[in-house]
């Protein structure tokens, strides 16, 4: 496999853009991506396009890369369409970059775009449901529930087991609410407090409304090109992608006991990059529900079992912290919008290592950063999609 | 009775007999899975998995109580997930027997399986599915029943 670096990022602001379908959602953040890369599109060899919902909600069911690339000035070359639920974004940079380690391409682009406002937003949350295995959506799952009660994470159960408390769920929020305040890309710029989190709207016993990510429209694009001829394209620092997984939910039985399958997925990043969670710098992950994110810390081995709270108390995620993690404002705040959210964070990762964030730029330059992505629930009590991806300087 | 998944679901006719789901278990390694799989999924045996009646009782592993409503759904309502003696944990709806707003859940009590339309709307009142209550409700109906 042959190293490869992103060179070029793109993302625009995320929220309610009501004359923005796919096609204007896309071309802004790709356009952003070509130009900050010094590539023009007849470099391009290969592009990839995630997005997850937008056959149901805008009845483009087909060829939605190809539409939306030709919309921005793109056409010819292979276009492959990427449906993984809320890590398609990390899917399609996945492709990307598989396609330049393994030679076929040398300068590859990744795209992922979401349209989630549309005219009723209970058509959002049933097109949404429709990302979990059908006999679970048909019941009436929703990805809010699954946070909640399922056995993969279970946060009500986690009060019980660690002690956490509502105030720790909202921690998380309440931090990356301050990060998203200070980027002009997120969709909520408001920082919270602990009270406002908890005191907001139940969703879902015991999530409150400040707690969930929210509907978003967004888009995001990444760059990427065999890390020897960066250089021909642009005078910015390389970032290498030290290492790219992606991996599937297992069909777990009741009495299943091994590593939780993010944990497996972040372990194979880290062996395969040569690094560490010590050595991370920063980190971009999937905080869908803000509480998730004390699970994840346990998972990326940020942390032993129960410690995640002490981490936000202890300041060491926070935005000048040891290893800050959402420094976008993360899935909460920054928005969610499911299909680009992978390539929201690669986005955010990249600004970040290169000094380039604005006030919300991590004093010390990031090195070595990590994002996390996943999507999808399976019958089998496993999410469907697991991404982790480290990129170092 | 329309069932939302009519191979998931064995309702008989008989006098006295109880609803229950249709369950594989594999004859290599006894797991049971639910829905049905033609693999299993621990010991990846193939053609090995037979039908078996399950999940007539549970435990409740959690709940929640969805206060946001998908299509079709009226909010508030309860969401589970059950153990089945058998083995399989599964998501599952509560009847209406034991309502959101007036209910009590507690995790570790003895549910049982009713078949009940999927939510009291115009979409959703005719497709009939699983769901579970707890066993005191049911027992309390089936007393009910009898004293009519
Ligand atoms: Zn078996």
């Amino acid at each position: 496999m042959r190293d490869v670096a992103v060179i070029g990022v793109g993302a625009r602001p995320t929220g309610r853009l009501a004359d923005c379908g796919l096609k204007e959602l896309a071309y802004p953040a790709i356009w952003n991506a070509l130009d900050d890369a010094g590539v023009g599109v007849d470099d391009l060899d290969v592009a990839y396009v995630g997005n997850s919902i937008a056959g149901l909600l805008t009845g483009q069911e087909g060829i939605r890369g190809q539409v939306v690339l030709q919309h921005s000035g793109i056409s010819g070359i292979p276009v492959i369409n990427v449906e993984n639920a809320c890590a398609s974004g990390a899917t399609a940079f996945r492709g990307a970059w598989l396609e330049v380690a393994s030679g076929a391409a040398d300068v590859a682009l990744a795209v992922g775009v979401e349209k989630m406002f549309v005219d009723d937003s209970a058509r959002t949350i049933s097109a949404l449901s429709g990302v979990s295995e059908l006999e679970l959506s048909q019941m009436g799952m929703q990805f809010t529930t699954s946070y909640a009660i399922h056995p993969k994470i279970n946060l009500k159960a986690r009060m019980d087991e660690y002690g956490w408390t509502l105030e720790d769920f909202a921690k998380p929020a309440v931090k990356n609410s301050y990060n998203g305040s200070l980027n002009p890309l997120a969709q909520h710029r408001k920082p919270r407090t602990i009270e406002e989190v908890v005191q907001s709207r139940v969703v879902v016993d015991p999530l409150t409304l400040l707690m969930c990510s929210s509907i978003s429209d967004g888009a995001g694009a990444a760059i990427l090109c065999s890390a020897d001829m960066a250089k021909r394209f642009t005078s910015k620092d390389t970032i290498r992608v030290a290492s790219c997984v992606l991996r599937s939910g297992h069909y777990k039985l009741r009495d299943y006991d091994g590593p939780d399958t993010a944990t497996l997925c972040a372990q194979a990043a880290y062996e395969e990059a040569g690094v560490g969670p010590e050595d991370l710098d920063a980190i971009e992950l999937h905080d869908a529900m803000a509480p998730s994110e004390l699970m994840l810390y346990e998972r990326l081995g940020l942390c032993g079992p129960g410690d995640g709270p002490r981490l936000i108390d202890d300041e060491l995620t926070t935005l000048n912290g040891r290893v800050p993690v959402n420094p976008s404002g993360g899935l909460c705040s920054r928005g969610h919008p499911v299909g680009a959210t992978g390539l929201l964070q690669i986005a955010e990762l990249v600004t970040q290592m290169r000094g380039e964030a604005g006030d919300r730029q991590i004093e010390k330059r990031p090195k070595v950063t990590l994002a996390q992505n996943q999507g999808g629930l399976l019958m089998g009590q496993d999410s469907a999609v697991y991404s982790t991806t480290i990129l170092t300087t | 009775m329309e069932l939302l998944n009519p191979k998931d679901v064995r309702i008989s006719a008989e006098a006295g007999a109880t609803p229950c789901l249709v369950g594989a278990q594999c004859g290599e390694c006894g797991a049971v899975v639910f829905p049905r799989l033609p693999v299993c999924p621990k010991c990846k045996k193939r053609d090995g998995m037979t039908e078996v009646e399950i999940g007539r009782t549970a435990k409740l592993y959690s709940h929640t109580i969805a206060r946001f409503a998908p299509t079709g759904f009226r909010a508030p309502f309860f969401q589970v997930f059950v153990d089945l003696p058998e083995g399989p944990r599964i998501f599952s709806l509560v009847g209406d027997d034991c309502p959101a707003e007036s209910g009590v859940l507690e995790d570790g009590m003895e549910m049982r399986l009713v078949v009940e339309p999927l939510a009291d709307t115009d979409e959703m009142r005719a497709i009939h599915t699983y769901k579970y209550v707890p066993a005191a409700c049911a027992d309390e109906r089936r007393g009910d029943a009898q004293d009519a």
